[in-house]
C-alpha cells in the first residue's frame, strides 16, 4: 500500500524547513522557473523511511550551494572554509527533517532511517520517484524528490 | 544557571539547538553529546538539570537513552528535539517519561512555547 504524496504538502515541508533552519522567511524556497540548468558538482542527501509506507526523501544540489546552506546553518560568514565533514552534516540534516516531515504525513506508522550524503544517489530497488521538486533557493536549483517503494506484486502504479 | 546536555549525533544540529535555545532567552550552561551512549554517560558522570535529546541517532537513541536513564532510577528532567512529531512518536516519548516533544524545524518562539511551561 502507498499513500498519496502531494506535490504541495512536500513544497510545504521544505519552505517550512527553510524558513525556520536557513531562512528566517517562508518565501524564499519557490519553484523553479524556467528550464532546468544541469546541476554542477552535485551533492545528494537523502534518508529512507521503513514501514508499511518505504520510500526515500532525496535532495540534490550544486556542492557550492550546499557550501552556502552550511554556512548559513553554522552560521559563518560568506566565504569561511566548510569542511567535508560539516558539509556532509548540515546537508544531511536538512534531509533529515524533510524526512521526518515527511513521515508525519504518512497514516501508518515506521521508521526513519540516518541521513546519507553523496555525490551519486544509491538506487533503492523496486522504487519509483512519486514527486520530482526542482525549487530555486536564491535563486539557485535544488531538487527535493521523494520515491515510493512499489508494492512487490505490481511493477506499476504509485498512489 | 540552569545546565542542560544537548544530545544530537548532528553537530550542526547541536549549534542550531543552542543558538535557538538563546535566541528564546535561555542563558543556560550548555554541554554536548553526539549520541545516546555518550549523553547516558555524561549524565552518570554529572547529572544535568534537563536534557534535550533527538530521537533517531547511532549507538543508542533518544528513547533508548530515556528509557536506560529511568531504569538506572534518573529523573532528570528530558525533551525530545526530533524530526519526527508524529502522534504515535509523541505518545511513545511521553510513556518514557518526556516531558515534551519539539519537532524540527523549530523556531525560538516554538523552543519558549514548549519550554516555559515546564520551568514555571
Amino acid at each position: 500500500m502507498t499513500a498519496t504524496v502531494e506535490y504541495d504538502q512536500i513544497h510545504a515541508i521544505a519552505q517550512e524547513v527553510f524558513a525556520a533552519m536557513v531562512d528566517g522567511d517562508l518565501g524564499l524556497l519557490l519553484p523553479w522557473d524556467g528550464d532546468l540548468p544541469d546541476i554542477v558538482d552535485a551533492l545528494v542527501a537523502w534518508v529512507d523511511l521503513h514501514g508499511e509506507w518505504s520510500g526515500r526523501a532525496v535532495l540534490v544540489t550544486g556542492s557550492d550551494t550546499a557550501h552556502d546552506l552550511a554556512r548559513v546553518l553554522l552560521g559563518l560568514d560568506d566565504g569561511d572554509a566548510v569542511s567535508r565533514a560539516d558539509l556532509v552534516d548540515a546537508f544531511g540534516e536538512i534531509a533529515n527533517v524533510v524526512g521526518g516531515n515527511l513521515k508525519s504525513l504518512l497514516p501508518t506508522p515506521g521508521t526513519l532511517g540516518l541521513p546519507q550524503v553523496g555525490d551519486v544517489l544509491p538506487p533503492l530497488a523496486g522504487a519509483a520517484r512519486v514527486q520530482h521538486l526542482p525549487l530555486s533557493w536564491r535563486g539557485r536549483l535544488l531538487v527535493v524528490d521523494v520515491w515510493v517503494t512499489l508494492p512487490t506484486a505490481t511493477s506499476e502504479g504509485t498512489s | 544557571m540552569i545546565r542542560v546536555l544537548v544530545t544530537d549525533d548532528s553537530r550542526v544540529m547541536r549549534q542550531i539547538v543552542i543558538r535557538t535555545l538563546r535566541q528564546a532567552g535561555y542563558d543556560w550552561d550548555v554541554r554536548e553529546a553526539s549520541d545516546g551512549a555518550e549523553a547516558l554517560a555524561a549524565i552518570q558522570a554529572d547529572e544535568p538539570d534537563v536534557v534535550l535529546s533527538d530521537w533517531n541517532m547511532p549507538n543508542m537513541t533518544g528513547i533508548e537513552l530515556l528509557r536506560n536513564l529511568r531504569a538506572a532510577g534518573y529523573q532528570t528532567p528530558f525533551g525530545f528535539v526530533t524530526s519526527e512529531g508524529s502522534p504515535e512518536m509523541r505518545s511513545t516519548a511521553q510513556e518514557a517519561g518526556a516531558l515534551f516533544l519539539i519537532a524540527k524545524p523549530f523556531t525560538a518562539e516554538g523552543f519558549r512555547e514548549v519550554i516555559d511551561p515546564v520551568l514555571a
